[in-house]
C-alpha cells in the first residue's frame, strides 16, 4: 500500500493530487472517476463496462433508481413529472419544515408567539414560513393531479393495482400532513378550522361511545386545547411523515417494479413491456435523467422561493379565541368540496361517505378490469371521471365563501371593508392618509385618493346590501340605491331584498367615524341607521362596529401581496 | 442535455440572487414586523379595554366619564390610567405611582401585575387565567400595551398643578368659604366617590368604601377632637390617616386604604372643588 507521500515521491506532487482526487470523485460517486463525471456531462458516450451503471449498483442514494428509462416516458408527456414533483415537494416540506420547528413550541402559551417570532426577529423567517406554507399548498395540488393524470392515462390498470392503492393512501395523508400543520399557528383561521373539522369526526355514522372517544383521541381533552395542540403537532413532525414515507417507499418500489407505464397509444391492448425496454429506446439515469432532475429541482425551487417572497404570503389571523367564532368559517381550499356536501346532506351522512368514497377509489383497479389504456377504448370511464371533476369543482365552488351563510346585512358590509380578520380596502390606506372625520360611502375626499377608494368600496358593498322604499320619507340622506323588492314574511314582517340578496338594509344610514383615540392609534367606528319605512319611530337597524388601527401595525404590507383582496 | 443543465445553473443563480436580495432587505423588514406586532398589540388591547376595563377607567383613561351597560353615566370606581404619574417615569423610566406601591421591577411588568392579579381590597378585579381571572396572558399583554400607550410627551412635559394643602380643613374653608353644595354632587361623581362608596342619599348603594349617608354626624366621632368637616377633609387628602371600622363587605382593609391616596394631587388644580364637595358631604 503506497501512501500519499510516496506517491509525492514517484509521480510529484500535482499528479500524486490529481490521483487523490480521482479516487475521492471516484469514492463518492460509488463508481465514476473524474474524467468519467466530464464525459458524462459533456454528453460523451461511456467507456466499456460502464460506469456509470456502478452509482445504482454500488452507490446507497441510486440503489432505488433504475438506470434506465423508456425513452418513451422521459418526456412532458405522459408523466407531466409529476410523480417527482411530488417527491420533490415532501423532501421541500421536510427541509423548511425542521428550520421552522427550530422556533416553535406546540404550547397554547407560546405557539402563536412563536409565529411573531418568526416574522419579526428571525432572519429570513417569513420567506421560510411563506415557502413551508406555499409548498404544502402546492404539494396538495400536484398530488392530486398526479392521482388524475394516472388516472387518465390508465396507468392504474393491472400490474400496477396497488401502486395505485398506495398512491391513494399518500394522496389522504398527504392532506392530513397539510391540514394538521394548519393549527399549529394557533390564530383563529386554524382554531376554527380544525374546530370545525373536529365537530366532522364527532358526526361520523357510529355509536355515541365510538365518536365520543375518537374526539378524545383526536383532541385530548373534551375541547380543543393545549393537548390537542400538542398531538396535531405530534400527527404533523412525526406519525404523518413518518407514514408517508413508507408508504412512499412502497409506492416507488412498485413503480420501479413494473416500470414506469408506456404512453397508452404506444403498446399493444392488454400488454405490459414497459419492462421490456429496447436497446435503442433507452435513456440512461445517468447522465439524462439526473441532470433533467437537477433542472426541474431548480426551477421548482426558483418557483417556490420567488412565489414566497413576492406573491404569496402565510396568512397569520388574531390569537386563537376559543370564545368568539369569526364571522364566516372557511375550510382550507383543497377540503372545500367537503363543506360544499355539508350544505348538501346531513352531517352523519357527509361523514360517513368520504371514507367509503376513498375506499371505492382504493379498490378501483382490482374491479375495474377493462384491459384497454387507450383513450378511445375507455369512454365510460372517462366520463365517469370528467363527471367527477365537474361534481368536485362545483362541490368546492359550493363550500367557498362565495356560497356562505350571510349574517346580516350591516354586518356583511362592515366584514367587506373593515374585517375581523386579514386586511382591507379600509385597513390597507396608509396610515397618514386616514384623516380623523365622519365620511359617508362613496364620499369623494379631496387630495386623498386612499381614502377615496376605500369610501367607494363602502359604497360598492353598501349598495348590494341597500335597497330603496319608494316614497319613503325617512330618508336621512337619499342614495342610489336600486329599488326594493319587498316579501311579506307570514308573521306580518316585511323582508326588502335586491338583485344580490333577499335581505338587506332599506334605505339605510351609514357612515365612517375615524377619531384620534391614542397616540398613534385610531378608532375606526362603522354606524348604520335604518329606519322601518313603515314607522318612522322604530328602528330596524341600529348598530356599530367598532375596529382600531395602529400607526405601525403595517397592513399596507400585507395587501401589497396578489393573494389579498385590497 | 447541455440546455438543460444551462437552464439548471441559471436557474440556481437566479434562487440565490432572489435569497441574496432578501437578505439584504431582512434589518428592515424584521423592523418593520416588531412594530407591527407592537401596533397590532395595541389595537387588540384597546377592543379588550373598551369591552372590560372602560366601566370604571372610563373610555378616556382618565377615570371620568364611565357609562354602565345601559349607557349611563356612573362615578368610575377605577383610579386614571392617561395619567402622568402612572406612565411618565424619570430618566430609568419609574414612575411616581411605582415609588409610591415600592415596585422594583420595570414599568410594564408593574401594569402587567396589577392588570393579572387585580388589588386586593379595591373593586380591581383579577383578570389573568392564571389566578383565575377572564383572560389569557397575551391579552393581558395587550391591554398592558395599549395602556402604555397613553404615555406621550404632551402628557409627561405637563407641570402638575400643585397645591399647598392646609392641615386644618378650617384653615382652608376660610380661603375657600363659598361650597356649592350642587356642584360637588356632581364631582362626587366625576371624581369616582360613588362607584365605591354609593349615593349618600341611598339611591346606588356602598359596595367597596363605607357608607356615607350619616358622615355629617358619625365623621365627628371616629376621631377625638376632630368636627366631621376636618375628619372628612383629612381622609380625602390622606386615606391612610385614619381607617374606618366598617365598609359594606366588613372590615375595611389597610393599612393602606383601598381609598386612592392621590386626590391631594387631583383636587390641585381646582381646590374649590373641595370645598364644593365638603359642603355636599356635610350638607353645609
Amino acid at each position: 500500500m503506497t501512501t500519499f507521500v510516496d506517491q509525492v515521491r514517484e509521480m510529484g506532487f500535482k499528479q500524486a493530487a490529481i490521483a487523490k482526487a480521482d479516487e475521492a470523485v471516484e469514492r463518492i460517486t460509488a463508481g465514476m472517476n473524474i474524467s468519467d463525471v466530464r464525459g458524462a456531462l459533456r454528453g460523451d458516450e461511456p467507456r466499456r463496462p460502464n460506469p456509470r451503471l456502478r452509482p445504482h449498483a454500488d452507490g446507497f442514494w441510486l440503489h432505488i433508481r433504475p438506470s434506465f428509462y423508456h425513452t418513451e416516458v422521459t418526456h412532458f408527456y405522459p408523466t407531466f413529472r409529476l410523480g417527482w414533483l411530488s417527491t420533490f415537494m415532501f423532501v421541500w416540506e421536510t427541509i423548511t419544515g425542521i428550520i421552522l420547528m427550530i422556533f416553535y413550541t406546540p404550547s397554547p402559551l407560546a405557539a402563536y408567539n412563536n409565529m411573531w417570532n418568526i416574522l419579526a426577529n428571525v432572519p429570513l423567517g417569513q420567506l421560510m414560513r411563506n415557502m413551508h406554507r406555499l409548498g404544502a399548498e402546492v404539494m396538495v395540488l400536484v398530488v392530486a393531479l398526479h392521482m388524475l393524470r394516472t388516472f387518465i392515462t390508465g396507468s392504474y390498470k393491472k400490474p400496477r393495482q396497488f401502486t395505485w392503492a398506495t398512491g391513494m393512501i399518500l394522496l389522504v395523508l398527504t392532506l392530513l400532513l397539510s391540514f394538521s400543520g394548519y393549527l399549529l399557528p394557533w390564530d383563529q383561521l386554524a382554531y376554527w378550522a380544525l374546530t370545525v373539522f373536529l365537530s366532522g369526526a364527532e358526526a361520523a355514522p357510529a355509536p355515541a361511545a365510538v365518536n365520543e372517544n375518537i374526539l378524545l383521541i383526536l383532541q385530548g381533552a373534551p375541547s380543543l386545547g393545549a393537548g390537542g395542540l400538542l398531538r396535531w403537532y405530534l400527527f404533523h413532525v412525526l406519525l404523518m411523515p413518518l407514514l408517508l414515507a413508507i408508504f412512499f417507499f412502497v409506492h416507488y418500489y412498485k413503480v420501479v417494479l413494473h416500470g414506469f407505464s408506456l404512453p397508452p397509444g404506444r403498446e399493444k391492448i392488454g400488454e405490459d413491456t414497459a419492462k421490456r425496454v429496447p436497446r435503442t429506446e433507452r435513456t440512461y439515469f445517468i447522465p439524462d435523467i439526473l441532470t433533467s432532475e437537477l433542472m426541474w429541482s431548480a426551477l421548482t425551487t426558483l418557483f417556490l422561493v420567488a412565489g414566497a417572497l413576492w406573491f404569496w404570503d402565510a396568512p397569520l389571523e388574531h390569537h386563537a379565541d376559543p370564545i368568539v367564532t369569526p364571522l364566516h368559517v372557511v375550510a382550507p381550499w383543497y377540503l372545500s368540496w367537503s363543506q360544499g356536501w355539508l350544505k348538501l346532506a346531513d352531517k352523519t351522512i357527509v361523514v360517513g361517505f368520504i371514507p367509503l368514497l376513498m375506499v371505492a377509489f382504493i379498490v378501483m383497479p382490482y374491479f375495474e378490469v377493462g384491459k384497454s389504456r387507450r383513450y378511445a377504448d375507455r369512454r365510460v370511464g372517462l366520463s365517469v371521471a370528467f363527471l367527477f371533476m365537474a361534481i368536485m369543482l362545483v362541490s368546492n365552488w359550493m363550500g367557498s365563501p362565495e356560497y356562505r351563510v350571510e349574517s346580516s346585512a350591516e354586518q356583511e358590509v362592515s366584514q367587506e371593508i373593515l374585517p375581523q380578520e386579514g386586511p382591507s380596502v379600509l385597513l390597507g390606506v396608509p396610515y397618514e392618509h386616514m384623516a380623523p372625520g365622519t365620511y359617508l360611502p362613496g364620499e369623494e375626499v379631496a387630495g386623498n385618493p386612499h381614502l377615496t377608494e376605500a369610501l367607494e368600496e363602502f359604497q360598492a358593498a353598501m349598495y348590494r346590501h341597500s335597497c330603496h322604499v319608494p316614497g319613503n320619507q325617512n330618508e336621512r340622506l337619499p342614495r342610489e340605491w336600486d329599488e326594493c323588492e319587498i316579501a311579506v314574511l307570514d308573521s306580518g314582517d316585511k323582508r326588502y331584498g335586491n338583485f344580490f340578496k333577499d335581505a338587506v338594509m332599506p334605505d339605510p344610514y351609514a357612515e365612517l367615524v375615524i377619531e384620534e383615540f391614542q397616540p398613534n392609534l385610531l378608532k375606526l367606528t362603522l354606524n348604520y341607521e335604518v329606519v322601518n319605512p313603515d314607522n318612522p319611530d322604530e328602528m330596524l337597524v341600529e348598530s356599530d362596529w367598532v375596529s382600531y388601527r395602529h400607526a405601525d401595525s403595517n397592513y399596507e404590507e400585507e395587501c401589497r401581496y396578489a393573494n389579498k383582496n385590497c | 442535455m447541455q440546455v438543460k443543465i444551462v437552464i439548471g445553473t441559471i436557474a440556481f443563480m437566479l434562487t440565490m440572487m432572489i435569497m441574496g436580495f432578501a437578505a439584504l432587505r431582512e434589518p428592515t423588514r424584521l423592523e418593520e414586523y416588531t412594530h407591527a406586532f407592537e401596533g397590532r398589540s395595541i389595537e387588540n388591547g384597546a377592543k379588550i379595554f373598551e369591552g372590560n376595563c372602560a366601566t370604571c377607567h372610563g373610555m378616556n383613561g382618565k377615570g371620568e366619564e364611565c357609562e354602565n351597560t345601559a349607557g349611563e353615566k356612573i362615578g368610575c370606581q377605577g383610579l386614571p390610567l392617561n395619567y402622568q404619574p402612572l406612565l411618565c417615569g424619570d430618566i430609568s423610566d419609574r414612575t411616581a405611582r411605582m415609588n409610591a406601591m415600592n415596585w422594583a421591577g420595570t414599568k410594564d411588568a408593574f401594569v402587567e401585575s396589577v392588570v393579572a392579579a387585580g388589588r386586593g381590597g379595591t373593586a380591581m378585579p383579577v383578570w389573568s387565567a392564571q389566578f383565575g381571572g377572564p383572560m389569557r396572558d397575551d391579552e393581558i399583554k395587550n391591554v398592558v400595551a395599549f395602556v402604555l400607550n397613553w404615555e406621550n410627551d404632551a402628557l409627561c412635559d405637563e407641570e402638575l398643578p400643585t397645591f399647598d394643602w392646609p392641615t386644618l380643613a378650617d384653615t382652608f374653608l376660610t380661603d375657600f368659604p363659598d361650597g356649592d353644595a350642587a356642584n360637588g354632587e356632581t364631582l362626587y361623581v366625576s371624581y369616582g366617590c360613588s362607584g365605591c362608596h354609593g349615593a349618600p342619599d341611598g339611591s346606588i348603594p356602598a359596595n367597596v368604601g363605607p357608607d356615607l349617608s350619616a358622615i355629617a354626624v358619625d365623621g365627628g366621632t371616629r376621631i377625638e377632637d376632630y368636627t366631621a368637616v376636618m375628619y372628612v377633609y383629612e381622609s380625602i387628602l390622606e386615606p391612610n390617616a385614619y381607617i374606618a371600622e366598617q365598609c359594606p363587605t366588613g372590615p375595611c382593609v389597610g393599612p393602606p386604604s383601598a381609598m386612592p391616596a392621590n386626590f391631594a394631587e387631583r383636587m390641585s388644580a381646582n381646590p374649590q372643588d373641595m370645598a364644593d364637595m365638603l359642603a355636599y358631604l356635610l350638607g353645609q
